[in-house]
């Protein structure tokens, strides 16, 4: 009975589930206290929604104002969601393009080459391979904004996903255009001069698979980093300067393989960078650190289990 | 002054001190928010409640703590409240204050009220 109102309580059945879904907006705490209030004092539905609404309106809006909120916004969530952004575009065009290429134009004749075998196989490669990334990358972005104080993490965490979706949304006229097109059984014209103009004519890769990249290789880890990041607060200050110092080390190599951010490194640094290709397949390899991270947790986790079995 | 000016709590502060001291160890959310209505005869909301608690929490007028659920609220936990010495002495300094410039006008007299 505990998410339920009491039986002399005025809630009505039908509004108290709308009670429950706004008090998850509040912490904890205040959501029980809250709860508590409305089952005891026996408030109407109407007025119960009203107030956990009003309850949540005036802490959300206390937040924005708070100075820390907008820094952390300015050092943390908008460079970490312009990265993401960015390199989410890069690796949906690139899977536009193989997606295109192979179950677009399928060829059961083509099967019979071994080059084609072989291409597939590489594109397979490096596509996963890039998709394994970004899941990396999203989640340390997640996880250095899951650090940030708990009493702006929640807003934090907004403002990283309106952000996020606006740069999805950036040429959202011309998307909506191509899906009204297609739902009125129009031809869609690819937009000349752009070398992958039939794929960017496909309403399905132009319109849903930036979306689908950005919900699963982008919001899906950077939540279970916040996540992460917020619980490694407890942890000792050792093993939070280390996950805290990967997580920004790799960021800092993602800002490095993007175009137009050169500048940012002196010449000596670039022409090290760039000068020997093996130094960016080693630093691109610190990138996956979130995997052995989540490998040493679970075993750990598996060592603890078998030693309670144990005893 | 100016120190007693930004001191001065508001009414609806002083309305939850004042509640909140008359309660004792039974002051709580739903608690004060009745003894609130009753005394005001208006409707008090849980949002102006609690952020008020949150600010005279930040002045150190108030203690608030979150107490064991009990079964008459479905199980869950009262934010219980304690005014502390500074809170006190603030709600008796608004209190006098009022009282002091309330001296003489028409309400306090019984006097029809003049132009």
């Amino acid at each position: 009975m505990d998410n339920e109102p009491a039986n002399d309580s005025m809630i009505s059945w039908r509004r108290w589930p709308v009670v429950l879904w706004l008090s998850g907006f509040l912490d904890q705490a205040e959501r029980e206290a809250v709860l508590g209030d409305l089952t005891e004092y026996g408030e109407s539905g109407g007025r119960a929604i009203a107030n956990v609404l009003g309850l949540v309106v005036r802490r959300r809006t206390a937040v924005l104002l708070e100075r820390k909120l907008w820094v952390a916004v300015a050092l943390v969530v908008l460079p970490v969601s312009y990265l993401l952004s960015a390199i989410a575009q890069t690796t949906a065009g690139q899977g536009a393009v193989y997606s295109w290429m192979y179950l677009n134009n399928w060829d059961w004749a083509l099967t019979r080459n071994p080059g084609f075998w072989h291409l597939l196989r590489e594109m397979a490669t490096n596509f996963a391979i890039a998709c394994i990334m970004l899941a990396c990358w999203s989640w340390s972005g997640g996880f250095l904004i899951g650090r940030l104080p708990k009493a702006i993490l929640r807003a934090s965490r907004d403002v990283f996903i309106v952000l996020l979706a606006s740069s999805q949304l950036s040429d959202a006229p011309d998307r909506v255009l191509q899906l009204w097109m297609y739902c009125h059984g129009l031809p869609l014209r690819p937009r000349l001069p752009d070398v992958h103009a039939p794929i960017t004519a496909n309403v399905f890769y132009h319109v849903f698979f930036p979306w689908i990249v950005l919900a699963v290789l982008v919001v899906l880890p950077a939540f279970s980093g916040i996540r992460q990041g917020n619980q490694s607060l407890l942890l000792d200050w050792k093993m939070r300067g280390v996950l805290g110092t990967a997580s920004t080390v790799s960021l800092l190599i993602l800002l490095i393989q993007l175009p137009g951010f050169g500048f940012l490194f002196g010449a000596a640094v670039r022409e090290w960078l760039w000068g020997d290709r093996y130094v960016m397949q080693v630093l691109s390899l610190l990138c996956f650190w979130p995997t052995l991270y989540f490998i040493a947790v679970g075993f750990g986790h598996y060592r603890r289990r078998r030693s309670a079995t144990a005893q | 002054m100016y120190y007693f000016l930004i001191q001065m709590i508001g009414e609806f502060e002083y309305l939850i001190l004042t509640s909140a001291a008359r309660l004792g160890a039974d002051a709580y959310g739903a608690s004060i928010r009745k003894e609130i209505e009753k005394a005001t005869g208006r409707r008090c909301s849980i949002g102006a409640l609690y952020t008020t608690l949150d600010r005279l929490e930040a002045k150190g007028f108030v203690k608030t703590w979150i107490g064991e659920p009990t079964p008459e609220r479905g199980g869950r936990s009262k934010r219980l409240v304690q005014v502390t010495a500074t809170g006190v002495k603030k709600a008796s300094d608004f209190f006098r204050a009022v009282t002091r410039i309330s001296k003489g006008a028409s309400w306090t007299t019984n006097r029809p009220m003049t132009r």
